[in-house]
């Protein structure tokens, strides 16, 4: 049991040990408020992560609902003059309140928009960390052991990887394991850690030549100590940079495998509503429903961009002319 | 004159050819892993077991799996890509009927793209921080978020569906009364080349961009651009002349990392304008089953990058003369 006199003293050391890192952290967070390019990101990447956490709140309609009919239960059916009139263009009011919109099935656009935000959220997230995952750390050995067997092998195994073209070779993935978002995720991170480990790949090898790499291992750290404790502090900032684009990269695959059939389609994403405008075959006829997924694939990637650039400007502070 | 050595030279060359021999030998294994054999178009419900079986001897399928492995290696390096089981020809002819539509397009392209792309870069990365280049930064990457078959469908919307200026699919005028002379048929296909290439260099460009910005900036803090500015020239013949000639080089290996993704833009947006090239052999294969055919254009896309990525390496030497390859081996 924790008396109260040890209980300070855990925080006096907490605060010691942590003040230095919130001081650093503020003022990365300061210069990277300084570019609206960042901040605009942010804001787009939160207002979507609340759509996929509470979407009930922010869609005018439960995933249900149908236009002319409403929200379950439905005791009527569809006339055909009202079938006719789907997919419907933005109307106010009676019959229907539907402020994107409806497609041919009568659901509401932005329900569906505000309700795909989680799918997006997901694909985008988990595939740029899992290519983090696999490729920082490839990286780092790769540039720590550079011009050795083992960095040979590692940059010939990107080589072969490079060679197989990215959204074929996705697709072919998919179709072996099996179309779900699961392994949708872990084919786009196959394919897209190679980037993030050339690049990782190049900053340790500068970094390995510095005076305080130098001095760890006279101090007689192990390898893998000064890999991971020492330069990879330095390129971590990196590779955030990269796992963002990763995640834009990701965001944008998954609509492209869609639009090619190869989705998920038990769940709701931007990428599934584009396919089905094309499968209904209503891309020219109804531009409520072409616009809105689209843009919010679009806007979610460049949220992503944005963060990610930003990064790059906090870690690498360049000349302001 | 010659920075690269010859023992390295050969030592790349081998090398590059055991990673294609890797990646066939990952094509295989990937391929063959597909659900469904390329067989089953060709069997109709009516048919006994020995129509069956001779089919199946026919394609070579009952033969052991390396016995078909060291077929497949020793044919594909010998230009026998074999017949396509969908399209009933050779899948070789395929390819070569194929790769020059897909060349003419992506082609232009490229070298649209990259002559855009680093001068824009060059612009924003000598004003790295200013108005303009905050502006014209973030919206080349808010139309570098956009998935390329929706911006083509935007792109057809108005150009084709509304305004009607510009043809939305295929590469020659579908008529019979067509006049096949080598300007007609040249002033055809860029007419309907127009509106697939105005969609992908409207997103490609931003690619080399991205790479010619940063080390653009880079070299603006170098000794021969003070040492320029000293000399008294003007601030644009430093920018083109002394900088944007050093900061060119890494776009030049950036170009491979562009080209994957040209790849990549030409399986969609083949597919969205109907363009009869690579992108849409290899959908239509893959998706059909048609293994042979896929094989052989994921090979010859593979056989494209590995050569290229052998080039840059070359090239980069000529380029900078501090990088030295082959030095400490």
């Amino acid at each position: 049991m924790a008396t109260d006199n040890q209980d300070t003293s855990n925080l006096d050391s907490f605060k010691r040990r942590w003040e230095p890192r919130i001081e650093r952290f503020r003022r990365s967070w300061d210069r990277f408020t300084e570019h609206k390019m960042g901040v605009i990101g942010l804001v787009i990447l939160v207002v979507y992560a609340v759509w996929s956490i509470i979407p009930g709140v922010f869609a005018p309609h439960s995933l249900e609902w149908v236009a002319y009919l409403g929200e379950p239960p439905h005791n009527a059916r569809l006339t055909g003059e009202q079938i006719r009139s789907l997919p419907h263009p933005p109307a106010f009011g009676d019959p229907f309140f539907a402020p994107l919109g409806t497609n041919q099935a009568g659901e509401g656009i932005l329900t569906l928009v505000v309700h795909s935000a989680s799918t997006a959220m997901y694909i985008g997230l988990a595939a740029g960390l899992l290519s983090s995952l696999v490729g920082v750390p490839l990286g780092l050995i790769s540039g720590f052991y550079g011009d050795t067997w083992i960095d040979e092998t590692i940059q010939r195994i990107v080589d072969v990887m490079y060679g197989l073209p990215f959204l074929p070779f996705l697709i072919v993935l998919v179709a072996v394991r099996g179309i779900n978002t699961t392994n949708i995720i872990i084919g786009i991170a196959v394919t897209s850690w190679l980037n993030n480990c050339i690049v990782i790949r190049g900053e340790t090898l500068s970094l390995r030549e510095r005076s305080f790499v130098e001095s760890a291992k006279v101090a007689g750290a192990s390898d893998t100590r000064i890999m991971f404790r020492h330069i990879m502090p330095s390129v971590l900032p990196l590779s955030f940079v990269y796992l963002a684009s990763d995640a834009a990269g990701a965001v944008i695959a998954q609509a492209s495998l869609a639009y090619l059939g190869l989705a998920d389609f038990t769940a709701d994403s931007w990428g599934i509503m584009l396919q089905n405008i094309q499968a209904e075959g209503y891309v020219f006829d109804a531009w409520w429903w072409l616009i809105p997924p689209g843009l919010a694939i679009t806007l979610l990637a460049t949220a992503f961009y944005f963060v990610g650039f930003s990064m790059e400007d906090v870690t690498n502070p360049q000349r302001d002319s | 004159m010659t920075r690269i050595s010859g023992t390295y030279l050969a030592k790349r060359i081998v090398v590059s050819y055991l990673t294609l021999l890797v990646i066939m030998s990952l094509l295989f294994v990937l391929l063959r892993s597909m659900p469904g054999s390329f067989i089953q178009g060709m069997i109709t419900p009516g048919m006994t077991a020995e129509q069956i079986e001779r089919i199946r001897q026919e394609w070579g399928l009952n033969e052991p799996l390396w016995k078909q492995y060291i077929n497949f290696m020793v044919n594909y390096q010998t230009g026998n890509f074999g017949r396509s089981p969908t399209q009933n020809t050779e899948v070789w002819s395929l390819i070569v009927r194929r790769m020059p539509r897909t060349i003419v397009l992506f082609g232009s392209v490229f070298i649209v793209g990259f002559v855009i792309g680093p001068l824009v870069g060059m612009y924003l990365g000598w004003w790295r921080g200013s108005t303009k280049d905050k502006g014209i930064f973030s919206s080349s990457l808010f139309v570098y978020s956009m998935p390329a078959f929706w911006i083509s469908w935007l792109f057809i919307w108005v150009f084709n569906y509304e305004l009607d200026w510009l043809p939305s699919a295929f590469m020659f005028t579908q008529y019979p009364e067509f006049e096949w002379t080598a300007f007609t048929i040249m002033r055809d296909v860029l007419y309907h080349m127009a509106l697939p290439m105005l969609s992908l260099t409207f997103i490609g460009w931003v690619g080399s961009m991205l790479v010619m910005r940063p080390t653009m900036n880079n070299v603006t803090d170098e000794g021969y651009v003070f040492l320029a500015r000293a000399k008294g020239l003007s601030e644009r013949t430093v920018m083109i002349k002394h900088a944007a000639r050093n900061a060119l080089i890494p776009v030049v290996t950036g170009a491979i990392v562009s080209l994957a993704f040209l790849i990549d833009g030409s399986v969609i947006v083949e597919q969205v304008f109907s363009w009869p090239g690579m992108g849409a052999l290899i959908i239509s294969a893959v998706l059909s089953r048609d293994f042979p055919t896929a094989q052989a254009a994921f090979f010859m896309i593979a056989v494209l990058v590995v050569v290229m990525r052998l080039l840059t390496d070359v090239v980069y030497t000529y380029l900078d003369p501090r990088i030295k390859f082959g030095e400490n081996n």
